[in-house]
């Protein structure tokens, strides 16, 4: 009937971006990032990994509503810092911290493959 | 830019390990990680599904759309899925699954021209790709950590003994029996914050492990999609020199 499609949730519609930065008008170093098309797993991943940054003065997100499917995620640094700064930081060491899981489990499987041949 | 970085390097335990279950242990990193892979791993990896189905002649007593739901149903062997294209952001096509970057095709032909009652399963299902079949069709061709401690107070003579730290849920019985002994403070009980066990399991589409593996890609891709474009970029440089900040 009237329900949106599927892809909604998927797809950056036309003409916006995937990442929207917005600086604030009234505090120095603090912006909003609209993330189109991202939930908890990305905003919660994010915020916990800026919490980590002594620089970083403020960070949360919100998803505005469960309809909508964007976030927004909101950085206030010290002067040291700056938002686009402490936010590509974040993604950087997320990165980083997820290539090493990937080698250690990869690692790990290879382990736990050979405990289990010599147990034989 | 600068030289910091606050990134995690966090351990991994397999406990145990099957084709469709697997248990580890993920230590030293934090409850958002440890929630963003569950989540990714329940809504993000993909598999292969039956999405379109095209019927050209149907004379059973199911009908057209009873019979392509229950074939939406089907798990199929999903190893090739992450190295396939969504129909919905694929080129080659119009995600009408008609090309081989988004789609394989199956076919179903059966007739029952006794008097008994046909059973028509995932059996009957003809793959037009080799590597991707259901998951019971390739089923079927394959063959503590304890410690304890001493009391510091060596005069009380008790031991209090954890025996298996993750049976435990907290209460606060240890810490009334201490402060009823008159030593208040004698026991105190940490969360590790830190540590997860994960406890996965697969139907079969992709073995467990590879699960986890592919979370781990998705979780990466994704970050990697969020990342702020080139545009921005200009104009956040445009903007520290502005404000007089060395880079």
């Amino acid at each position: 009937m009237n329900a949106p499609d599927r892809y909604e949730r998927f797809v950056v519609p036309e003409g916006t971006k995937k990442v929207a930065y917005e600086r604030d008008t009234k505090i120095v170093n603090a912006a909003s990032f609209t993330i189109e098309r991202e939930d908890h797993t990305i905003g919660n991943i994010l915020r916990m990994q800026l919490h980590r940054d002594p620089n970083v003065l403020f960070a949360g997100y919100k998803l505005p509503h469960p309809l909508q499917y964007k976030i927004i995620i909101r950085i206030h640094t010290a002067s040291q810092s700056s938002p686009t700064q402490a936010y590509t930081q974040s993604i950087d060491d997320l990165d980083r911290e997820l290539d090493h899981l990937k080698k250690s489990l990869e690692e790990e499987k290879r382990r736990y493959e050979e405990k289990f041949r010599q147990g034989y | 830019m600068e030289g910091v970085s606050y990134q995690r390097f966090p351990k991994v335990k397999i406990r145990e390990m099957k084709d469709d279950y697997m248990k580890f242990e993920l230590r030293e990193t934090d409850a958002s990680m440890a929630n963003a892979l569950r989540r990714v791993m329940i809504a993000e990896v993909p598999t292969i599904a039956i999405d379109l189905v095209e019927i050209e002649a149907n004379s059973s007593v199911l009908n057209d759309e009873f019979i392509a739901h229950r074939l939406g149903l089907i798990p199929l062997v999903s190893d090739d899925a992450m190295g396939m294209r969504f129909s919905r952001d694929c080129d080659a096509c119009d995600g009408d699954g008609q090309c081989e970057y988004c789609s394989v095709e199956f076919h179903l032909n059966v007739r029952c021209d006794s008097d008994q009652t046909l059973d028509v399963t995932s059996n009957d299902l003809r793959s037009t790709e080799p590597r991707v079949i259901p998951v019971d069709v390739a089923a079927r061709s394959l063959a503590s950590e304890s410690g304890g401690f001493d009391s510091p107070d060596q005069r009380l003579d008790l031991t209090v003994r954890v025996v298996d730290p993750e049976a435990y849920t907290y209460d606060e019985e240890v810490i009334k029996k201490a402060e009823a002994m008159g030593k208040p403070g004698l026991v105190e009980i940490y969360a590790k914050e830190d540590s997860f066990i994960f406890t996965v399991e697969s139907t079969g589409a992709i073995k467990s492990y590879q699960m986890v593996i592919n979370a781990i890609e998705i979780l990466k891709q994704k970050l990697d999609a969020v990342r702020l474009q080139d545009t921005v970029d200009a104009d956040i440089g445009e903007l520290t020199q502005h404000l007089g900040r060395g880079l």
